[in-house]
């Protein structure tokens, strides 16, 4: 990723889309519009204290939406370009509103409220797509509750848990512990907040919230000439308080048993060979899968993980090996079975109704966090791109080649390669794009050839 | 006539196509529609199965 | 080496650059202290702090200090040398100085991030870090940048389709090909295939891309042709042939390796006698002369694959026994077809498509256990059906074995011959599992095909193109270049006692018997140090990082 950056051949057009291409193989004209950042690219350098003082907390998509960045942020920490951006749909300035702080704490003068955006047009001989996959939503899939049940999650939102980076810190805490967790820290700001003024009447008037309160109550308080004017003022902020830190209470008993989730399930094909959603396998998320039970286990010994498909495709090279690998070494078994429906018990722990077909029975089993491997989905964006390139899609939405020309859209010059052609792995993605790279290498030498003769 | 290549996607197939093409010493232009390129794998915490670090 | 750089290489004049990195270093560390406490070490005659090094700014007043203090050494002590030490030694050398006078000092990971919250120890850290930064840069010496030719030709191994694609795809690029295969014709495995998964025919498909190939005026063809020897490096590899017309010496600038695999013949499996209990490859012959004819025939899935003495799955037999299953069905819609399976591989869109079709063809799919699996007895078959708990006896007069690929028995040999690895199950092993499926550890050698693991014949032609685009990105270049950090030996003081030669990942080192020495090989060598750290004598020694810079730095702490 760095030597992208870095290599003096690429041009980086980040936050960018395509337009509008013209023209044939060997000489095209492209047509590319550059959002505006509102951060002068050559002067950003990435150093991140503009997103340290944005006033403005915005869901990041990065992480999944389990953890929050600021309207002016870097996409993910190491990021190339590390140019920040800002979000014109959440910062204040650019909503009309009185802000502009990371302006001034900018001290490479980067920050331009006033940036437009960009077209840029491009002469090219050959065109590469390489636009990937979406992850599909596992929202549309009633039986599996996600959106519901909080510790139903997909598999991507799982990997940021994973990850050092993440927003757990690569803790598998669950979710509706995380929301409780957040809900602590809520209740403890407006306690702390009401005992500050509870302190001050204890102050002013030397007894305790507790004995003035009981006194109150019981209509024994006898008031001076100051408590007079304050009881009432008093015993309401009490009462108030009273609301938040009871809950509290409940609350932080709760928390005491909260531990990271050690019963996963992985559950395959959500969303992939369902005609109702995707026929066609995603093809590697069964491998996401037991990488992420194994790397899970590697966190935390006592993790004990499910996966629960249909078939386990193992079909790289290494992966049946990993597969057994992970059953040995890292608590993972593997399971034949389509789950029907998943629920939840009183502690918010899934529970799972599916047949083991081993047995032939209808079986319940509860775990502490369950995991949707969700489907290779086409991008939403395809149609667009086809439209955009005059290029065909399949029957499912991804981009259509040829058997016996496996780079070579349905327009010459114009190749395809990763999950926009279809589902597969990281292997076969690089594999794929370098015989796109040599493909559109051949197309450029040969019609300039063409041209000299 | 040009000889520049324009590769849309900054993920990893799109990376390593442009990688390969600079290489050759082809001009890529090179478009991600997001602030930053990486792609899914850029969000991967590890990979199997060498569980190498993603990035 | 310029004479400017040798008088400069004389006495040191050292220019310390400490960066805030906005407030990323600043913000946890006292930059302008540290920056203070580097103009009082010694050779340092220059010493300022940026707000940010790396920003055009920060970079000019490199180059204008490079100039005016006419420094000889730049050390800039910021983040990681991972990300900015091409951009700083490259402006160095945009200024005059050999960019191989440069040294980085990490005080961002090192001190900012790790002792955050500890302003003293961080900054106190940090004035330690220039100083040994200052006490080794003091040694540094200015090199040049090594380059070597290259041959603009590329030896293709293996005729089958990955081979073939790969040639073809080098042809169309304007490189020449030696293609050799060691068998009598082109085309591999799927010679011996009845139809491709797209229906086409195996044959025609390969005739066009063969007459293809063969019709190129710079791809020359070799059959019955073999690899003898080999030697060289990246851009310059002396091949040596043999063919039926004797052995021929050729150079190349590239290795492809396409050698593809052979099918594991189930001998001992399942009653196997080639005659109703066959394999798959056989299943292809017998379609393709159209001499099929059963009632009831059963594919077995995974025989001899995926058991404790090969654990791999072989990605692509459940897609061909698909295939065959769904051929016969068609032509013989009165077959009972069935398959037994452990887990149906049909990974991808129209793979798993195949199955939706090939069930609604009436095609019936059965999972077994491999710790109970399916017995042959004569005319007939049984096996525990899961779903039902019963066993199931089937009256069949043939029986597929789906047997995996396994690699040819001479790769063993080539692995050798290249000095390229295989892996636990004698396929060949690529330098990255994920990163670089198609490149070989060893630079200027490549795999594609199902010598590296089983491919469709779709995903190894992809793979034969692809290697193509790797070659292309070192072949396309006018000169090999590479960094001058590489290790020396001194022939003066080397006693031959070859304790490197094992420790060298690259197999950079060599033992010369004349001189009863050991040598370098500087296009082969990355520059580990392994070597430099084995040598009892010191005589090996790596550029830029000489034992007394090294002790100077130590000495610093």
């Amino acid at each position: 990723m760095l030597d992208v950056g870095r290599h003096p051949n690429i041009t980086l057009l980040a936050y960018s889309e395509l337009e509008k291409v013209e023209g044939e193989a060997g000489n095209f004209t492209a047509t590319v519009r550059r959002k505006a950042r509102y951060v002068e690219e050559d002067k950003c350098t990435g150093c991140g204290a503009c997103a340290k003082v944005c006033p403005t907390p915005v869901e990041d998509l990065y992480n999944e939406g389990h953890a929050k960045r600021r309207a002016i942020y870097s996409w993910f920490a190491q990021g190339i370009p590390s140019t920040h951006a800002i979000d014109p749909d959440h910062c204040r300035v650019l909503s009309g509103k009185k802000c502009g702080i990371c302006q001034k704490k900018c001290e490479a003068g980067a920050i331009n409220f006033a940036q437009k955006e960009r077209v840029s047009e491009l002469y090219v001989g050959a065109v590469i797509v390489a636009t990937g996959y979406d992850v599909f939503d596992p929202v549309k899939m009633p039986e599996y509750r996600y959106g519901q049940i909080d510790n139903v999650v997909t598999a991507m939102e799982f990997e940021r848990f994973l990850s050092a980076s993440g927003p757990t810190a690569g803790h598998v805490y669950r979710p509706s512990d995380r929301k409780v967790e957040a809900r602590i820290e809520e209740l403890e700001k407006k306690v702390k907040k009401s005992q500050k003024v509870l302190d001050r009447f204890e102050r002013n008037h030397e007894i305790t919230t507790h004995e003035f309160y009981g006194a109150y109550k019981a209509g024994n308080l006898n008031p001076g000439e100051d408590l007079e004017k304050d009881q009432d003022k008093w015993a309401k902020k009490y009462e108030a308080h009273l609301e938040n830190a009871r809950p509290l209470k409940t609350l932080r008993e709760k928390a005491k048993g909260f531990t990271s989730a050690k019963k996963l399930a992985f559950i395959q094909c959500a969303g992939s060979r369902d005609l109702r959603f995707y026929p066609f396998c995603s093809g590697f998320c069964c491998m996401h899968s037991i990488k992420e039970a194994i790397i899970a286990h590697e966190h935390d010994n006592d993790t004990c993980s499910v996966i629960f498909g249909m078939d386990i495709r193992a079909v790289g090279k290494g992966f049946e090996e990993y597969k057994i690998r992970g059953e040995n070494n890292s608590n993972v078994s593997y399971k034949r079975s389509r789950v029907a429906e998943i629920t939840k018990d009183a502690d918010e722990n899934p529970v799972l109704i599916y047949e083991d077909t081993k047995e032939q029975k209808v079986k319940r089993q509860t775990f502490d966090l369950v995991v949707l491997a969700t489907a290779c989905a086409p991008a939403k964006g395809n149609r667009k791109i086809a439209d955009i390139l005059k290029i065909d899609v399949d029957q499912y939405g991804f981009f259509k080649t040829d058997s016996a020309n496996p780079l070579d859209t349905s327009r010459s010059g114009v190749f395809v390669c990763g999950c926009a052609q279809n589902p597969m792995d990281i292997p076969e993605s690089v594999a794929q794009a370098s015989s796109a790279a040599a493909r559109a290498a051949q197309t450029v030498i040969n019609k300039n050839d063409k041209k000299a003769s | 006539m040009t000889k520049d290549i324009l590769v849309l996607g900054g993920g990893i197939a799109g990376i390593q196509s442009s990688l390969d093409l600079a290489e050759m010493g082809f001009k890529v232009h090179l478009v991600e529609s997001l602030p930053s390129i990486g792609g899914k794998m850029a969000q991967l915490d590890k990979t199997f199965p060498t569980n190498d670090c993603a990035i | 080496m310029n004479v400017k750089n040798e008088i400069l290489y004389e006495s040191p004049r050292i220019g310390v650059f400490v960066c805030d990195c906005g407030s990323n270093i600043a913000g946890h560390l006292d930059c302008p202290d540290v920056a203070e406490y580097a103009r009082t070490l010694p050779d340092v005659v220059y010493a300022k702090e940026n707000l940010y090094t790396c920003s055009e700014a920060g970079i000019g007043e490199i180059k204008k200090a490079i100039k005016e203090q006419d420094l000889n050494r730049v050390v800039v002590a910021s983040c990681s040398p991972r990300t900015h030490q091409p951009l700083f030694s490259s402006s160095c050398a945009e200024a005059g100085l050999n960019p191989y006078l440069f040294e980085m000092v990490n005080i961002r990971d090192q001190c900012s991030w790790v002792h955050m919250g500890e302003r003293q120890n961080a900054t106190h850290k940090a004035k330690k870090l220039v100083r040994m930064g200052v006490a080794k840069s003091a040694g540094l010496a200015p090199l040049d940048e090594i380059e070597s030719s290259l041959v603009r030709k590329v030896l293709v191994i293996g005729g089958g389709i990955a081979g073939l694609s790969a040639a073809q795809a080098l042809a169309d690029m304007k490189l020449d090909v030696i293609l050799v295969e060691k068998t009598s014709g082109f085309g591999g495995l799927l010679q011996q295939v009845h139809r491709l998964d797209s229906g086409k025919s195996a044959k025609e498909t390969m005739l066009t891309i063969i007459d293809d190939v063969c019709s190129r005026p710079n791809i020359v063809c070799h059959t019955q042709a073999k690899l003898k020897e080999t030697g060289g490096y990246i851009g310059n590899y002396n091949v040596k042939i043999e063919t039926k017309e004797g052995l021929f010496e050729e150079k190349a600038g590239c290795i492809v390796v396409a050698t593809g695999a052979v099918p594991l013949v189930p001998q001992g499996l399942y009653g196997y006698n080639g005659k109703n209990v066959i394999s798959l490859m056989e299943l292809e012959k017998k379609l393709k002369k159209q001499e099929f004819s059963a009632k009831c025939v059963v594919f077995i899935q995974c025989a001899g694959a995926r058991t404790k003495e090969k654990e791999y799955c072989s990605r692509i037999c459940c897609m061909i026994g698909v295939k065959n299953a769904m051929l016969i069905k068609k032509k013989h819609p009165l077959t009972d077809v069935r398959i037994l399976y452990r887990d149906m591989q049909m990974y991808g869109t129209y793979k798993e498509q195949m199955l939706w079709n090939a069930r609604g063809m009436g095609i019936r799919f059965d999972v077994y256990n491999p710790g109970n699996p399916p017995e042959v007895k004569e005319g007939k078959l049984e096996f525990f059906q899961a779903v039902t708990g019963k066993t199931v006896s089937l009256d069949t007069d043939l029986v597929v074995l789906s047997t995996p690929l396994v690699p040819g028995n001479d790769s063993g040999s080539l692995a050798n011959m290249l000095r390229v690895p295989t892996d636990q199950n004698g396929f060949f092993l690529e330098a990255h599992a994920k990163l670089r499926p198609l490149d070989f550890a060893a630079d200027g050698i490549f795999v594609c095909g199902s010598g590296r693991y089983p491919a469709t014949s779709t995903e190894a032609r992809t793979q034969g193109i692809g290697a193509a685009s790797r070659v292309a990105a070192i072949l396309f270049k006018e000169k090999l270049v590479k960094s001058a950090i590489v290790a020396d030996i001194n022939p003066d003081s080397c006693v031959g006692c070859m304790a490197c030669l094992s420790m060298c990942p690259c197999e950079a080192i060599t033992y010369n018997r004349e001189k009863q020495t050991c040598e370098v090989n500087e296009i082969l060598c990355k520059g580990c140090g392994n070597c430099a750290a084995t040598c009892p004598s010191h005589s090996a020694q790596l550029r830029g990082f000489k034992p007394e810079q090294l002790l100077a730095q130590i000495r610093a702490v």
